[in-house]
């Protein structure tokens, strides 16, 4: 399954793409040093209104669908074999709410303005790229392993029977995959020469997002919560 | 970061998410995801894999929207040293040599997963290797123990695969291309 970018102009898709990944870290640490059980299921009740407020709420299905494989084995290793329910309930609720606040930023940031964002901070242009480059390389591998696997068994390739003969089977379909993708790296390479990527010079993105200073204080108070959630713990 | 380079990264990322096609394929109990972070560590060296690894686990945690695989990057980056340190001393000279050093660099991998997945997630991670944990864990292994077992098997089994894969790909890469990456020669022992 890919999760993307949801067009849309609610609250979270005209904020400054940090904000979003500032929420998500933020997230991550609460989740753990929330305390009991009631802490991470509220952390995932908020989130899950927080995707719905911005307009992304259809983002829940695919992040439940993935917390899915999650629970099954929670239920069965914690709540069954060791009776711990309370500690599948614990960590389920962490990652759930882990999975629904990545999703929503993956739904609300775009690539490209997060690329304009980070070259505005100084990011040099060569790591914006290989993000941007990469984001497009994937789904035209898959679908090119989708079409050697195709062939490869047009031809006789048998992926099923012992152990050895599987891990045989996976070289043919390896080797044609990998050979084909080098032979693109010169056309690639000489493309960005000409392009001028190896220049020293900074880039200057043509439209930067628009950052507040509000929305910058929001952002360190939400990386502060979880250490003020420490401390409080810690003293109380 | 040279062109050549920024043109291999993104290739060798597609290529660690395609090669999870193959495996769904073939019904093996392996991932293959770090196959384009080895290969770029014995084409390119350490520096060039650690910055696959950190790509790789980062746009496919976007793309497949499962932050999880975030926690991970540290095994991704511990395998693209450690591969790239194989490769200086010649680790895919031969068969063997390629099977011995991967089962070692799996144990190594699962020495790091190990912990992340039992105290991060109470050893559930979504994948194969928590079929094991629940198995062990059924036949009465404690969780920690079960976790730790679970993660040797199937990352020593993995990474041994993977790198008999690199070394099947660097003896079938046409001359012309290998002498566009200096360092293949040595990772065959060659040089």
């Amino acid at each position: 399954m890919i999760v993307g970018f949801r067009p849309g102009a609610g609250f979270l898709h005209r904020a400054h793409p940090f904000t979003p990944l500032a929420i998500t870290v933020s997230v991550a640490l609460l989740a753990f040093v929330l305390p009991g059980t009631g802490g991470p299921l509220l952390l995932l009740l908020a989130v899950s209104l927080l995707a719905v407020a911005a307009g992304v709420g259809g983002v829940l299905a695919p992040a439940l669908v993935l917390a899915i494989p999650f629970w099954l084995f929670l239920i069965i290793l914690h709540g069954l074999l060791d009776a711990t329910p309370d500690r599948a309930v614990l960590i389920g609720a962490r990652i759930t709410a882990m999975l629904v606040t990545f999703t929503t930023a993956v739904a609300v940031v775009h690539p490209a303005r997060l690329v304009d964002a980070l070259l505005e901070r100084g990011l040099p242009f060569s790591v914006a790229y290989l993000f941007a480059a990469t984001l497009q390389a994937v789904p035209r591998l898959r679908e090119r392993a989708r079409e050697i696997l195709d062939a490869q068994r047009c031809r006789g390739l048998r992926v099923r029977g012992s152990l050895l003969n599987r891990a045989t089977a996976v070289v043919p379909l390896a080797v044609p995959l990998v050979l084909g993708a080098l032979t693109e790296v010169d056309e690639r390479a000489m493309a960005l020469e000409a392009r001028g990527v190896g220049a020293a010079t900074s880039r200057t993105p043509l439209a930067p997002p628009a950052d507040h200073p509000v929305e910058r204080w929001v952002r360190w108070a939400l990386l502060a919560l979880p250490a003020v959630v420490l401390v409080v713990r810690f003293v109380g | 970061m040279a062109p050549r380079l920024l043109a291999l990264i993104p290739l060798a990322v597609g290529i660690n998410w395609a090669m999870g096609q193959f495996v769904a394929a073939t019904h093996l109990p392996v991932y293959l995801d770090t196959v384009g972070t080895v290969l770029v560590a014995a084409l390119a060296g350490i520096s060039p894999a650690l910055a696959t690894g950190v790509v790789s686990q980062t746009v496919l945690a976007t793309l497949g929207g499962n932050v999880i695989w975030l926690w991970f990057l540290p095994v991704q980056l511990a395998v693209a040293a450690l591969a790239g340190l194989a490769a200086q001393r010649g680790g895919f000279a031969s068969w063997r040599r390629a099977v011995v050093i991967g089962a070692g660099v799996g144990a190594l991998a699962a020495a790091l997963s190990a912990p992340i997945a039992f105290f991060a997630f109470g050893g559930v991670t979504g994948g194969g290797v928590t079929v094991i944990t629940t198995v062990l864990r059924a036949l009465g292994v404690p969780l920690g123990p079960a976790v730790v077992m679970a993660s040797v098997v199937t990352d020593v089994l993995d990474k041994a695969v993977t790198f008999t894969l690199v070394r099947s790909i660097l003896i079938a890469l046409p001359g012309r291309t290998a002498a566009r990456f200096p360092a293949t020669g040595r990772a065959l022992g060659r040089s």
